[in-house]
């Protein structure tokens, strides 16, 4: 089990984690979603050990990670890294004896995971002569060739044509298959939503949301409704006691309900608008648990002063 | 084959040294511009001595046409020729003419008719030469010793002459001086090229965030310490192959009249390369590790690669006078003293314990460039965008 727990770092006056924690269980996919600068990255940097924090740590098997720990696993840095001018093939070798393959295994292994990412053709070539999506199966290959204990990844599908997430998709399935807890960032939450076993969601330094994907929902659950009314204007659920707007495109209107309000008196204040074509609760995507997660709760309060 | 050996074990700090060390031999062995700089600084070498084979057997090699003389006239010429320092090869010609028809085609420089007679003639293109001397004389010594032995004397060969110079070995020093200039020449050269392989490389790491992925594996003292000692084992390997092509060579065409002195300066030119390299590696090194593009790096040699100018200088400067103030004091400052004392040592004006003290003092420096720049170097690398200052970086170490 990989846990971090209570992390908290500041550059400066700036506070990044403000109290990070969660686990990510052995065989599971973790998803790490936040939006940009919410300290997704701080966080796994200081789990590979490139930045401090300033309290509390993280934990492998129930031991803080050190050097010899932190070797045992894959590391994939948001900024790809590679030696531009080094062989597909010698690089990854190279990366799997710094992990302590000996000679021998790392070339073996390095082998392996060239070919099975599909980059056997490319093995001789510079990696600077790849394309972008390529590159990237030799940073994924530089992550794995090492048999790693740990997979942290962070972006790992950023830049990837579809493809290509589906191929990386299948390794990191394949990984967790074998008892590897993968942590992963992306701003994709589709293909979280898919892949996970449980997300996390980080704004503004604390984890506002952990769980699964179900859990999440379930906790939303109940609280959202849809009503598409085609005739009504933009403001019409406006004024409404208990009710926020959540979205609205067109007469496609998402609203949320405070606990105890009546969801009659909605249909009745749609139905006064005219026509009313839909009108249901509705299971929040990631999308919306997302943005529900991060709105910051002062906006948001200055939004329920102005209804 | 077990299965054990495809698991990873734990590595230890030299192991992780030598596996960095050795990525940088094998690179820079498959680099072209590394190659050819090699290629380039040899051909230059064997240049100079090539050069100097020429210079030195130019007008010292003369061929005599002889008409009419005895064994007795060709040693002497041979003999004459010697002391004059010119080497005379001898040829019998048959007669007047044949000897006028060989100087004219040039087959000979010179031809002597008659040598021992009372009416030698020396037939020459033109006035002047050195066959006018070298004749003359054998033929006044032939004469000499023909006129004692109709006296009825017995010639004994004359005494040697010992030679005592006041100041030891002024040639041979000269030499030694020029060889240590030579040298320094070359020290400055690799140490600049290192200096820039060991920076370009930092920079590369950094630009292109392998660095971050390396750091996950290693400290950064372990990474800049495989760095630098894998490409100062190359530039090692480079300065002793010249040295030995050099010195070889140097004596193979007679260049230098006394090779052991010649051996030490070269001896001890890759000793100061050695204690040189590691300064400056490690300076350009923690300088590189301040910018984030390779563009951005001469700023930050430029004060450095400033200091093995004037270290050049002044080593040129000392060649022609090495007793100067500034050759003495400077030979002491450290990242000067790699490049003025070699000087000063082969023209023999350093006393030995001013060697150790010089040595000693770069000792130090390094000690404190590795110590305070390795912590640079820890901060600065995982910080990119910009140039990052000093003290920033000295506070970031592993923020």
């Amino acid at each position: 089990m990989l846990e971090f727990d209570g992390l908290y770092k500041s550059y400066g006056a700036n506070a990044v984690l403000r109290g990070v924690g969660f686990t990510v269980p052995r065989g599971s996919m973790f998803g790490f979603c936040g939006a940009n600068g919410a300290g997704k990255t701080t966080t796994m940097r200081i789990a590979m050990g490139l930045a401090r924090a300033d309290a509390g740590n993280v934990r492998w098997r129930g031991r803080p990670l050190d050097e010899a720990a932190r070797r045992r696993i894959g590391y994939m840095p948001e900024e790809r890294g590679l030696y531009p001018k080094m062989k597909v093939g010698e690089q990854v070798t190279y990366f799997a004896r710094l992990h302590g393959l000996d000679a021998a295994a790392a070339a073996r292994a390095s082998d392996e995971w060239v070919g099975r990412l599909g980059l056997g053709e490319r093995r001789g070539d510079r990696v600077e002569k790849l394309s972008l999506g390529n590159q990237q199966r030799v940073q994924l290959a530089a992550a794995l060739v090492s048999r790693p204990e740990v997979l942290i990844l962070d972006e790992p599908f950023s830049g990837l044509d579809p493809v290509g997430v589906d191929s990386l998709a299948e390794a990191l399935l394949e990984q967790c298959r074998q008892g590897v807890p993968v942590l992963f960032s992306s701003h994709q939450l589709d293909l979280v939503e898919r892949l996970c076993d449980s997300v996390g969601i980080l704004a503004r330094g604390r984890m506002v949301a952990a769980g699964t994907v179900d859990e999440l929902r379930r906790r939303e659950a109940g609280r959202l409704l849809r009503v598409v009314v085609p005739d009504a204007g933009p403001g019409w659920a406006y004024g409404l006691a208990g009710v926020r707007v959540v979205s609205q495109q067109g007469g496609d209107t998402l609203l949320e309900l405070a606990t105890g309000t009546d969801d009659q008196a909605v249909l009745h204040a749609a139905l006064r608008t005219g026509r009313v074509t839909h009108f249901a609760w509705r299971e929040p995507s990631l999308v919306e648990l997302f943005r529900e997660a991060v709105a910051d709760p002062e906006q948001r309060e200055a939004e329920a002063v102005a209804a | 084959m077990t299965t054990t050996d495809t698991r990873p074990r734990p590595l230890g700090s030299a192991a992780l040294v030598r596996l960095v060390a050795g990525r940088e031999i094998s690179t820079r062995l498959r680099d072209k511009n590394f190659l050819i700089s090699t290629a380039v600084l040899l051909v230059l070498i064997i240049g100079v001595m090539v050069f100097q084979v020429l210079v030195n057997s130019g007008g010292s090699n003369t061929t005599i046409g002889v008409v009419g003389g005895s064994p007795a006239a060709e040693r002497a010429l041979v003999a004459q020729g010697k002391a004059l320092g010119t080497d005379v090869d001898v040829r019998s010609l048959d007669d007047e003419a044949a000897a006028r028809q060989a100087v004219d085609d040039g087959d000979v420089d010179a031809a002597v008719v008659d040598p021992e007679g009372s009416d030698p003639r020396l037939i020459v293109e033109r006035h002047g030469g050195a066959e006018q001397d070298v004749v003359q004389g054998a033929v006044t010594a032939l004469s000499t010793a023909g006129q004692l032995q109709q006296a009825g004397l017995t010639l004994q060969a004359p005494p040697q002459v010992d030679v005592v110079p006041l100041e030891s070995g002024g040639e041979d020093r000269t030499q030694a001086t020029v060889v240590a200039i030579v040298g320094v020449g070359l020290l400055y050269f690799l140490l600049i090229l290192f200096g820039q392989f060991v920076a370009q490389g930092v920079v590369e790491e950094k630009s292109s965030r392998v660095v971050e992925l390396l750091l996950a594996t290693m400290k950064p003292w372990q990474l800049l310490a495989g760095k630098i000692l894998g490409l100062g084992l190359l530039g090692l390997a480079q300065i002793v192959i010249l040295g030995v092509v050099g010195t070889a060579g140097a004596i193979a065409f007679d260049v230098v009249d006394v090779p052991g002195q010649v051996i030490g300066t070269v001896v001890s030119v890759v000793a100061w390369f050695v204690i040189g390299y590691a300064f400056y590696a490690s300076v350009f090194a923690v300088a590189a590790s301040l910018v984030s593009r390779q563009e951005d790096l001469g700023s930050v040699l430029t004060p450095t690669t400033i200091l093995l100018v004037v270290g050049f200088v002044i080593s040129i400067q000392a060649a022609g006078d090495p007793t100067s103030t500034l050759a003495t004091v400077t030979s002491f400052v450290p990242g000067l003293s790699p490049l003025v004392m070699p000087v000063r040592m082969a023209a023999g004006e350093a006393a030995w314990w001013e060697v150790v003290v010089a040595v000693l003092l770069m000792l130090v420096a390094i000690g404190l460039i590795v110590r305070l720049g390795g912590r640079v170097y820890a901060g600065a690398l995982l910080r990119t965008g910009g140039k990052i200052k000093l003290r920033e970086a000295l506070q970031a170490e592993r923020a």
